[in-house]
């Protein structure tokens, strides 16, 4: 009774704030409801029995993704975040140009009609399978023994992967070197940085 | 750790649901007890007085951003060390602390590697000195 | 559901009867459907109970600055001011709700929501006492971390919502320093579950009952300087002084509430104490034993769970104490020396803790200092 209220409302509110992302015309929007698809789709897990993989996803999405994608919205900002709106595109509730508005509506058909063709038996079977019991298993230790016996050089290898992405990051993140020479400072102005 | 039942996580959904009618009866109330008179001096945002010329929002410095991406990448490792942790005493009572344990600080090793490097490039100081990034 | 408070009180008689009579009135089993209704009223008496908490912190705060800086504080309304919070809260409910102009409306209400929505759901697994704890999840100590790092979504977009340089540098810089200071709180966490083997409330207090040389923070030295890091850092996460900088009053005006008034400002702000509460909570939980008295008195009756609410009560109020104390004591830090602070000194000193609680489990067999040193001491003793 309670996995099926908790998959009702999760699956409900990743539709809405799916259906709101696309249709609203502000940026900064779109990424609060994009948190809120997030935070649905950790309930989605949760009705799964995997506790460990919702609360991951919850603090690695909602407390570091959306919070850098905000801060990369603030820092790319100008003067307005609301898209231009052409004339005829300016009724549709979307953002962009009408390049992305064809390449989007064609990535979505064909996307729509490869996930109805591998589920099409799914739509012949109405019968909802009953889940056989409420009790679910810690799976914290399981993860965790299989990490080490296992996945054991996935595990290691996913820190250096981490630490390549630190590294490349850090350097696409930093200003660059080459600068005109009339904007090159003075070399007594070492600490006229502001704080910012 | 015991078999959880989905029933467990009743009380979040309630406390959800808890928080959404705490504001929202806080704000019925104060709809109902403040005085509404929107309008002159008081909608402008304040700024010691002073009119506030141009939009609020500016570009930004990317020191912000380099934070956040050094802080995903340790939160992803950190969550990825928290099973291993989990186990840790279970597989030194089975005689194999030795192994985990190289595990363990070879996992951690690594991104000590990554913010050493952080730290030397400069990547970590808020106030980037123009020599720093002259020498980057 | 079992060592819940809804399980708790399901084995009591009027109760079970309850159960039957209802399950054969409705026809289905309504264990559930009880222990719904119980979670809800207990959810609505501890959300009462922290806000008062809540409340009282900030007549709390005001006299003891006072009385740090020589003065006497609020003492007009009510008994040494003690009724203060009642006219502090009829005030804000009063106020009328301004939105500058041009500012975003869904985020400007939204964003108070967030920060009430991220502290309120962590207190659903806070450990009052032995029975009385709502959700004893698996993943208990994990799920209040990732919760609570909705504050910092909703600092930032109170900030930017706001239509105001100011709030919105005072929003950025608190989600910056939110985000910064979540490393070592998660670092000495995990510390604390390498001892424990487990990420549940529960487990992690039991392996502390008993003497308080018990306790985690006595385990080893590794331990004793983590959780000195952790109580920095959550000081830091929850925008208190010394770290206040995004809501710094002499800097930004008032950060990233310089623009809401009323209610909504209230509703900051009573987030902000739950907040300090449920950290110093926790914190106790981790570190400081929990809710275990010495000696077990009473186990599992109610007079029981009472007395070890009233220690984890009383243990949480100390750490308040010391959060208020260090408000009023410390200037407040330089942005940049946060940010040097947290990355250069907090995260490389949990790391080297975090290793060397590892290399402590596995030479010594995760025994604590006290256990080697009397096992050590007995076995001299037995040797002559």
């Amino acid at each position: 009774m309670f996995s099926d209220i908790l998959f009702l409302s999760s699956s409900s509110l990743i539709i809405a704030s799916c259906v709101l992302m696309m249709w609203t015309k502000n940026l900064m929007h779109s990424c609060v409801y994009l948190l809120g698809v997030l935070i649905g789709i950790a309930g989605l897990y949760l009705t799964l029995g995997a506790d460990f993989v919702a609360a991951t996803q919850v603090m690695v999405y909602v407390g570091g993704v959306v919070i850098l994608m905000l801060f990369a919205v603030m820092l790319t900002g100008g003067k307005d975040f609301q898209s231009r709106s052409q004339k005829i595109l300016g009724l549709l509730p979307l953002m962009g140009s009408k390049y992305t508005f064809m390449w989007g509506s064609a990535t979505a058909m064909v996307f729509g009609f490869c996930q109805i063709y591998f589920f099409r038996h799914l739509f012949f079977e109405l019968k909802v399978q009953e889940t056989t019991s409420n009790q679910y298993a810690p799976t914290i230790e399981k993860i965790g023994e299989l990490l080490i016996t296992d996945h054991v050089v996935a595990f290691e290898i996913s820190s250096v992967l981490l630490l390549g992405a630190l590294v490349g990051a850090a350097i696409i993140a930093r200003p660059r070197k080459e600068r005109p020479a009339f904007l090159e400072p003075d070399h007594h102005d070492d600490h006229g940085e502001d704080h910012h | 750790m015991s078999n959880q039942s989905l029933n467990a996580f009743m009380p979040i959904i309630i406390m959800m649901g808890l928080a959404l009618g705490l504001y929202g009866a806080a704000l019925l109330v104060a709809h109902l007890l403040s005085p509404s008179k929107p309008g002159g001096k008081k909608d402008m945002p304040y700024e010691c007085g002073e009119e506030p010329v141009g939009s609020a929002w500016s570009m930004f410095n990317v020191r912000f951003y380099v934070v956040g991406l050094i802080f995903i990448i340790f939160d992803v490792e950190s969550v990825l060390m928290f099973p291993v942790a989990t186990i840790f005493r279970k597989m030194n009572a089975m005689g194999e602390g030795t192994y985990i344990l190289i595990i363990f600080l070879s996992f951690i090793s690594v991104l000590l590697e990554g913010i050493a490097y952080c730290w030397k490039k400069g990547d970590l100081d808020w106030v980037k000195s123009y020599k720093r990034s002259a020498d980057s | 559901m079992e060592n819940t408070i809804a399980g708790y009180f399901l084995k009591f008689e009027p109760l079970k009867y309850l159960v039957t009579n209802s399950s054969a009135w409705l026809g289905f089993d309504t264990t559930v459907l009880i222990g719904f209704i119980i979670f809800l009223t207990f959810g609505i008496v501890f959300l009462g109970f922290l806000a008062t908490v809540g409340g009282f912190g900030t007549i709390a705060e005001r006299k003891i600055s006072a009385d740090l800086q020589a003065r006497i504080g609020p003492n007009r309304v009510g008994p040494y001011g003690a009724f203060q919070l009642i006219a502090d809260g009829i005030k804000m409910l009063s106020k009328e709700d301004i939105m500058p102009r041009d500012a975003d409306k869904f985020l400007y209400y939204l964003a108070p929501f967030l920060s009430l929505f991220g502290v309120v759901c962590t207190i659903a697994v806070v450990p009052f006492s032995e029975n009385f704890i709502m959700a004893d999840l698996n993943v208990g100590v994990f799920y209040a971390l990732a919760i609570s790092s909705l504050v910092g979504v909703g600092i930032f977009l109170g900030g930017y919502a706001s239509n105001s340089k100011w709030s919105l540098l005072g929003g950025m810089r608190g989600a910056s320093q939110i985000i910064s200071y979540e490393i070592p709180v998660t670092l000495c966490i995990m510390m604390i579950v390498l001892l424990a083997g487990g990420l549940s409330f529960g487990a992690i207090i039991d392996e502390q009952a008993g003497m308080p040389w018990n306790w985690y923070i006595f385990h080893n030295p590794f331990t004793f300087i983590g959780f000195f890091i952790f109580f920095v850092s959550a000081l830091a996460e929850t925008n208190r002084a010394p770290f206040d900088l995004p809501e710094a009053e002499s800097e930004l005006v008032s950060g990233y509430h310089t623009e809401y008034t009323g209610i909504r400002f209230g509703l900051f702000a009573l987030a902000e104490y739950i907040e300090i509460f449920v950290v110093n909570g926790v914190a106790v939980s981790l570190f400081l034993g929990g809710y275990h008295l010495p000696f077990s008195f009473l186990e599992g009756t109610i007079p029981g769970n009472l007395l070890q609410f009233g220690t984890f009560f009383i243990k949480t109020c100390v750490l308040y104490y010391v959060v208020i104390w260090i408000r009023w004591t410390f200037p407040r830090l330089r942005v940049d020396q946060l940010m040097s602070i947290c990355w250069k000194y907090l995260t490389p000193i949990a790391i080297f803790n975090l290793v060397g609680v590892a290399i402590w489990i596995v030479c010594f067999d995760g025994q604590s200092m006290f256990n080697l040193l009397f096992t050590g001491a007995s076995h001299s003793g037995g040797g002559h």
